[in-house]
């Protein structure tokens, strides 16, 4: 058994015994589905940058799939990052690529993920106006916020 | 400052447009004509990416003082500072102390500096360059920051040991420009080879530490803190697949064919350096790594 088992296995069973003493209070998930939930809210925000980007580059995306994609990543700003990153979801459960440092410096990851929101609605803005230069400004500056947490927070892809 | 102000100009995304490349003079590129050397050498300690080793950013160290650990696979090295401080920095160096660190490898008093300071690849950089990334670094503010002493595994640890390895892997530069390539394929080469000192992470080592020239940007399996640098050559395992476009948005602002956006050692060298770029140079970059040996 490699150490990913071993660690997600370990996981589930510490879970299993917060279940057994708290009486598995309503809407508590599996960490393993919390893990495959993220990176399901990460795909729909990097679906929507890359349709952006594509129109940026000119490479066969249409201002209406910019707009699309702007949306998806608008509303996954939105979303509140406690419900994406809830406690023990870091490296270790499932294929979690979350450092154990973005719990230990929540406020700065909190600060940086808000930092998104006005990035993206800036990106929407442009691409409702149309001005491609404007758009890709944008999308270099939200890219930014993304990064500015997968640099720190974010293990690298083995 | 004016540097900046130029900088700023630099246009986003202007890969698409192509033909944007302005003409300039090979290595040098379109700086060749800026005549302050300290707007030059910000503009070269940008694409060199100085700032990143030299500081101890997370520890909330000052600015180019230095102490940021490297781990790697020889032990751990604590960069070292390069502020004009005269007693725990650079201030003393001559502009020959500064070329020779360069472009030999060697402190003023001759001892051998360990590889982890780049040389091998920043040797490539024209004697204007050097001069000009010391007239900047000495218009910084000095930090009184005292050097730590490196924490390496034996026999790496043993300087008087570095000579034979520069012996192995050290070609003294610079590189003359071929002049059977367009300016802007060497233009690109030396911002990858000699100022960005790419292979430096995306090439591997040998037991000896000294890069695989056989396996040129194909990809390390042992990059710093123990991650995988990905192949960036022009094969379909690298980036044989990406557009013109892709890398150049890669560079500008870390965002990947799949709208991932690039974390790690390469999200810092975004941040710090290859975001910095004129469009220009990040297009050159782009000719010159399509014409990088494709490796699996």
């Amino acid at each position: 058994m490699n150490n990913r088992v071993v660690n997600a296995l370990a996981a589930a069973s510490v879970s299993a015994l917060l279940f057994a003493s708290f009486g598995g209070s309503a809407g508590a998930a599996d960490p393993a589905e919390q893990v495959k939930d993220r990176q399901q809210t990460m795909k729909k925000l990097g679906g929507g940058m890359g349709a952006v980007a594509k129109f940026v580059k000119n490479e066969g995306a249409t201002a209406e799939d910019a707009a699309k994609g702007a949306e998806a990543v608008l509303a996954v700003a939105a979303m509140d990052p406690k419900t994406i990153f809830p406690q023990g979801t870091a490296v270790g459960v499932a294929d979690s690529a979350a450092k154990p440092e973005l719990w230990q410096s929540w406020s700065v990851a909190q600060e940086r993920w808000s930092a998104m929101k006005p990035a993206a609605e800036k990106l929407d803005a442009a691409i409702k106006g149309g001005d491609r230069a404007q758009i890709a400004q944008a999308l270099g500056a939200t890219s930014k916020t993304c990064g500015s947490c997968h640099e720190d927070f974010r293990v690298k892809k083995q | 400052m004016r540097c900046l102000a130029r900088i700023a100009r630099t246009l986003p995304f202007a890969l698409a447009a192509g033909g944007a490349w302005a003409g300039g003079a090979g290595a040098g590129g379109a700086w060749a004509a800026e005549p302050d050397p300290v707007a030059r050498g910000a503009y070269v300690f940008q694409a060199a990416g100085c700032l990143g080793c030299h500081t101890d950013e997370k520890a909330g160290g000052l600015p180019l003082a230095g102490g940021r650990a490297l781990k790697t696979p020889f032990g751990t090295f604590f960069t070292p500072n390069i502020t004009p401080d005269p007693a725990n920095g650079i201030g003393r160096w001559t502009d020959a102390d500064f070329v020779r660190a360069f472009r030999e490898g060697r402190r003023p008093d001759g001892a051998a500096l360990f590889p982890a300071f780049p040389y091998a690849s920043y040797t490539r950089m024209t004697d204007r360059d050097l001069l000009d990334l010391k007239a900047y670094l000495f218009a910084q503010p000095a930090a009184p920051v005292a050097n730590k002493p490196h924490d390496l595994t034996p026999p790496f640890s043993w300087r008087f040991l570095v000579p034979a390895w520069q012996w192995m892997y050290l070609t003294p530069g610079p590189v003359p420009d071929d002049p059977a390539r367009p300016a802007a394929w060497n233009r690109g080469r030396y911002l990858v080879d000699a100022l960005g000192h790419c292979g430096e992470c995306h090439t591997p080592r040998s037991l000896l530490g000294g890069l695989d020239a056989d396996r040129y940007l194909g990809g390390n399996p042992d990059g710093p803190d123990g991650d995988k640098v990905p192949n960036i050559t022009a094969h379909p395992k690298g980036v044989g697949g990406w557009s013109d476009g892709d890398v150049g948005l890669l560079l500008e602002a870390g965002l990947t064919p799949e709208g991932d956006v690039v974390g790690g050692a390469m999200g810092e060298v975004i941040r710090n350096s290859t975001s910095k770029l004129t469009a220009e140079d990040r297009a050159a970059i782009v000719a010159y790594l399509k014409t990088v040996p494709p490796l699996e």
